[in-house]
């Protein structure tokens, strides 16, 4: 056991890069929305990309340490600080028996992802450790963590290595590839979906993000006969607002999909708040698909990372307990 | 055959506009005879009404080799393959707390004896599976039992509730919020991840529902916990 949860957080869930090979059966992939933040923590501990971590959303949790280890973060700044001192994100940190890790309110970005060496250790469901929670599978419980909870971690890693996560510079829009009814949206429609840009609404969670801006209408209707959904698919229902559909989406929608978010694009979505603004752009899918290869390739040859010369990052073993011993 | 591509991953093969056996048929064939060319990076394929989506690793192959391969598949061929399904048998409890919108068919001049003996004991074929996992969109519900929803869904639908919501039946393998007439319930899961088959069904198996009294839920509820109930299924078409 590694971790104790002091405090949920909004919405923390253990997930993997999700459980794939069973929507012919109705099973949502579900997964880390941030794909990229998640594997790059757990590149920077050693891990196995796929390890399963946690996802924190808009504001994080608060644990006790119950063995010593080493854990990194990586996506939304959420103030970290251990043992009462503030810690920088995307660099692996060492931490000790007894100390307090705590997150809080999500700054530049939406979720943040905390990996934890070797892995969290949870039941595998269909080979995957991500929460499902509208079907209540996998992860802890199937559900969200709650203040008691104890966090279990796999076998030991390799050893968490000396890089830091360096900036991540990107186009502000988000690509969208034309998707199975676009041709029931004439060129005005298609004007508004690349135009100014739309809302997230509050109604933006795990299984899809709803938005609000200019109307868009299909010609022959916004129903179609149940098809399976995709990571991304851009369903117009009538009323005309889109709905980005995302990780924990039902396998199967009934209304006119105008695009796809280009997977190369689903990190800077998922990461945006409501009340942001996202603006479209089209692209083929030839060219998402070289861009998605190329970005895969980016985090998996460690382009992502830098050696990290800064060595405040690391918590001196000693700190935390004299912090605590001087408290009696 | 028209191949198209809506996603980096994904490739779909559209046929036909509506719900049809036929069509069904067709695509259960076309699952069956890609699996059986055993393409290298093919990850899932998913059926729907109308169209069979195969989704690859774009690290393993591409998009144009894929279609490729798909191009070369004679369309006309597929409905001559003789093609195995199975019939299962998913036992249920009509009526009472297990189905409390028995009653409600009366609005529809049926009586609940009429209303089982309709839906019970009859092939239902599963097109395709949504909406949550196990859930079977089914075809073949009798048109005395169509039935628009009801007006204020429930918030909580217990696990293994079979119902009717519109044209279609279908069970709920989680509970779920809904708004289908409950007509009972099965005691067998639809879900469990400790079984081999975790679902038991597929798109292009069909579906029989078997009435039983509370005694024998309660029996097969046990013998499920003892971990000695089979499912029964038979195996049709083909060789």
């Amino acid at each position: 056991m590694v971790l104790k949860v002091k405090n949920p957080g909004l919405y923390t869930t253990v997930q993997d890069l999700g459980r794939y090979g069973h929507q012919a059966e109705g099973f949502s992939p579900a997964g880390a929305m941030d794909y990229r933040a998640f594997m790059l923590a757990n590149q920077l501990l050693g891990n196995d990309g796929n390890a399963p971590g946690l996802e924190m959303t808009f504001r994080g949790a608060s644990f006790e340490v119950m063995q010593d280890t080493v854990i990194a973060a990586a996506g939304a700044d959420m103030a970290l600080s251990i043992d009462g001192t503030p810690f920088s994100i995307g660099v692996p940190i060492p931490v000790f028996k007894g100390s307090l890790i705590e997150f809080g309110a999500a700054e530049n970005g939406s979720r943040t992802y905390l990996a934890v060496s070797g892995g969290i250790k949870v039941e595998l469901v269909l080979d995957s450790a991500s929460t499902h929670v509208r079907s209540g599978i996998g992860g802890y419980r199937g559900r969200t963590l709650e203040v008691g909870d104890v966090i279990g971690i796999g076998d030991a890693a390799s050893a968490p290595r000396p890089y830091r996560i360096s900036a991540i510079e990107e186009e502000e829009a988000v690509r969208v590839i034309p998707g199975q009814q676009y041709d029931r949206f004439n060129e005005e429609m298609r004007e508004k979906l690349f135009g100014e840009g739309y809302t997230l609404t509050k109604d933006c969670d795990r299984m899809g993000y709803r938005l609000d801006g200019p109307e868009l209408v299909a010609e022959g209707g916004h129903d179609v006969l149940s098809e399976p959904t995709q990571l991304g698919s851009i369903q117009v229902p009538k009323g005309g607002k889109p709905i980005v559909l995302l990780n924990d989406r039902q396998t199967a929608g009934g209304y006119a999909r105008i695009g796809t978010v280009a997977r190369v694009d689903i990190p800077k979505l998922v990461q945006k708040h409501p009340g942001d603004t996202v603006r479209f752009e089209e692209i083929s899918v030839e060219e998402a698909t070289a861009l998605y290869r190329e970005e895969m390739k980016k985090i998996r040859d460690g382009g992502y990372l830098e050696v990290n010369n800064d060595f405040r990052s690391h918590v001196r073993p000693t700190a935390g307990k004299l912090k605590r011993i001087m408290e009696r | 055959m028209e191949i198209r591509q809506f996603a980096e991953n994904a490739l779909t093969i559209q046929m036909g506009e509506e719900i049809d056996e036929q069509i069904n048929r067709k695509l259960v064939a076309l699952r069956h005879h890609i699996e059986g060319m055993e393409i290298e990076g093919i990850d899932e394929i998913v059926l729907s009404y109308t169209s069979l989506i195969i989704y690859f690793d774009i690290f393993k192959t591409d998009a144009g080799a894929l279609k490729e391969a798909l191009e070369g598949i004679d369309e006309a061929a597929l409905l001559e393959e003789e093609i195995k399904y199975r019939v299962i048998e998913i036992p249920v409890c009509y009526g009472g707390e297990y189905g409390p919108d028995l009653g409600n068919f009366g609005e529809n001049g049926l009586s609940e004896q009429e209303v089982i003996d309709l839906h019970a004991n009859r092939e239902y074929l599963v097109y395709m599976l949504g909406f949550m996992p196990g859930f079977p969109y089914l075809g073949g519900l009798d048109e005395k039992l169509h039935k628009a929803r009801l007006e204020t869904p429930r918030v909580r639908i217990p696990a293994g509730s079979v119902g009717i919501g519109g044209r279609q039946t279908g069970m709920y393998p989680f509970e779920s919020p809904g708004g289908w007439h409950l007509l009972g319930r099965t005691p067998v899961p639809l879900f469990d991840p400790g079984r081999e088959e975790t679902i038991l069904y597929a798109a292009g198996d069909r579906i029989i529902y078997r009435p039983i009294d509370e005694a024998e839920y309660r029996r097969i509820e046990d013998d499920i916990a003892a971990g000695d109930y089979e499912i029964k299924y038979e195996m049709k078409g083909g060789q």
